[in-house]
């Protein structure tokens, strides 16, 4: 046997973010799988000791451009689990209202990309035009087609207009009839079943030695849901169904994200109800945090996010701890990239749909003559015009 | 009996320090007897982690784990505390639970705690890091940052932190 090694990345033009995989194949066969992070510098755990409580929510929001609302959401969690503030029950239906929208556009995003990497664009054109209408709702809702700005200690930031309520309804009709027609496509397209069918299989027993979360976890047959098992926000008022399939492949995890999308229409559909009825404030007033720990967790798209804070008292978080769930679920390439194809490594690797952001969110290139505490990047951006404007000047 | 009592009984003086908060225990347990109280969690409580945390305090390091019940969605929290904070080494808790490779190589990364009969122990985000780090990311928080008297906290444990004054 002759183990050859191919390197992947860490900047590819496969890839859309900077990460490193080592395939060691025997003929076409991968046999193993060695993953390097670490190319984005990010240092987030480390500025949000620096920020206000308030602050630290914008700033994890800014952790990843799909997950804009999971992390705040996780990170308010934690702030509200230090001392059990209760949130308005409207402020809970439009948190979930968010939380479920972001779902169905990163599901949407993912499913494209997918589609894209087995090089059937047609369903990556079809799906990312009907994700396009969720932006429009999200920007009808919080005046932003991402980074919504929308989570608060205590509640939300901004309220839904109740005028806005039916063009929103009028988007989602559209898109439930789209995605009922995408859903059907995935399952009986014979192109995506022998293409994906049996391909990369997680077993069920190792999503819980790797501690998977999510679709990931799920589709391998793992019932675990933060939204049924930990219910925060309106997620123990709306009837919705966690939808678990069995055989672990990548196949398997295409259509569980389908079919949370539908689920996910369904609870903004019960979202959207309430709120025409539901009236009172968007917003607790917290004036202080008790000093003490919190822990804040979310069922992103991709899975569990879980955020952890230590307050002592002041207006700044002490420890910011941020756990992505691609943390724990790149991992498990180890066990679900052995034994495949090469052809097949691409869509496998893509399977968890991994978000490098959100797992390297905490490392940071530190120079120890500059400190990037220091920095003052205003100053360095009137140098350069400064410096650009001299020589435009001097070559006249 | 809830699954949480039993635990608590089954682990005994293992466990000190415990803080109740609503479907969240965090209690201290020695290095000794983590894997113990770890093998009971994951293996007989079916609980997952999701992931540990390191801190630097005023009198040493400390590791925090989060071990979620997805049944009952409470969280089981232990917490080791490494008073050598120039060697400091906890056992590893990969060999019962795989998913803890890359939780304890990036507490290894920042914090420089050791973690014994861990299958790869080196660094994880900074394993080709531009500036060739010799040292664990912590001693350059330690430089600017400044002391907490801890007992505010209610922890009674005073330690520092990075922050700007």
């Amino acid at each position: 046997m002759t183990i050859n090694k191919i390197p992947i990345g860490p900047f590819h033009p496969l890839l859309e973010e900077a990460e490193y995989f080592e395939l060691k194949v025997d003929g076409e066969t991968v046999v193993d799988i060695d993953m390097e992070i670490g190319w984005m510098h990010r240092g987030h755990e480390f500025i949000s000791e620096m920020k206000t409580f308030t602050q630290s929510i914008y700033l994890v929001e800014r952790i990843c451009g799909i997950c804009s609302t999971s992390h705040p959401l996780a990170c308010v969690h934690a702030i509200e689990d230090i001392d059990n503030i209760e949130i308005p029950i409207r402020a809970r239906y439009i948190r979930t209202l968010v939380g479920e929208l972001e779902r169905i556009h990163s599901h949407l995003l993912w499913l494209g990309l997918a589609g894209h990497f087995i090089g059937y664009d047609t369903l990556w054109m079809w799906v990312w035009k009907y994700r396009e209408p969720v932006l429009q709702m999200f920007e009808i809702i919080s005046g932003n087609r991402n980074h919504y700005g929308m989570m608060r200690v205590g509640g939300v930031a901004k309220d839904v207009d109740p005028v806005s309520i039916p063009d929103l309804k009028k988007n989602l009709d559209m898109l439930d009839k789209k995605m009922v027609m995408v859903a059907n496509v995935v399952r009986d397209d014979p192109v995506l079943r022998s293409r994906l069918k049996g391909v990369g299989v997680l077993s069920h027993d190792d999503a819980v030695a790797y501690c998977a979360t999510g679709p990931t976890s799920r589709a391998s047959g793992v019932p675990w849901d933060v939204r049924r098992d930990e219910p925060t926000d309106a997620y123990d008022l709306v009837d919705f169904e966690v939808i678990v399939l069995q055989n672990g492949d990548v196949y398997d995890k295409m259509v569980l994200r389908v079919l949370e999308v539908i689920e996910s229409v369904k609870i903004i559909r019960q979202c959207l109800e309430k709120l025409k009825t539901v009236q009172g404030s968007i917003l607790n007033n917290v004036k202080e945090i008790s000093p003490g720990e919190g822990i804040g967790i979310y069922e992103a798209p991709r899975g569990e996010v879980f955020h952890y804070i230590r307050s002592d008292g002041t207006n700044r978080p002490i420890r910011h701890k941020v756990r992505a769930p691609s943390f724990v679920n790149i991992p498990t390439y180890t066990v679900s990239c052995k034994g495949i194809p090469v052809a097949d490594a691409l869509i496998t690797l893509a399977s968890v749909d991994p978000c490098y952001c959100c797992t390297e969110r905490s490392l940071k290139v530190v120079n120890k003559e500059n400190d990037p505490c220091s920095i003052d990047l205003l100053k360095i951006s009137r140098e350069k015009t400064e410096r650009i404007r001299r020589e435009i000047n001097g070559s006249k | 009996m809830d699954k949480s009592e039993r635990f608590f009984e089954a682990m005994g003086d293992k466990i000190s320090n415990r803080i109740n908060k609503k479907k969240r225990f965090y209690f201290n347990v020695k290095n000794e007897d983590l894997r113990e109280v770890v093998n009971y969690l994951f293996k007989t409580m079916g609980c997952r982690l999701s992931t540990a945390t390191g801190m630097e305090m005023y009198h040493g390091l400390e590791i925090l784990y989060h071990f979620s019940d997805d049944n009952t969605g409470i969280y089981f929290c232990p917490r080791v505390i490494i008073k050598d904070k120039d060697h400091p080494k906890v056992k590893s808790i990969v060999p019962i639970v795989k998913g803890a490779e890359w939780i304890e190589r990036e507490i290894f990364d920042f914090w420089g705690i050791e973690f014994e009969d861990h299958p790869r122990m080196e660094r994880l985000l900074a394993l080709h890091h531009p500036q060739n780090l010799k040292e664990p990311y912590r001693f350059r928080r330690s430089s600017i940052g400044n002391s907490c008297s801890g007992e505010s906290c209610g922890l009674k444990e005073p330690y520092r932190f990075g922050r700007e004054s």
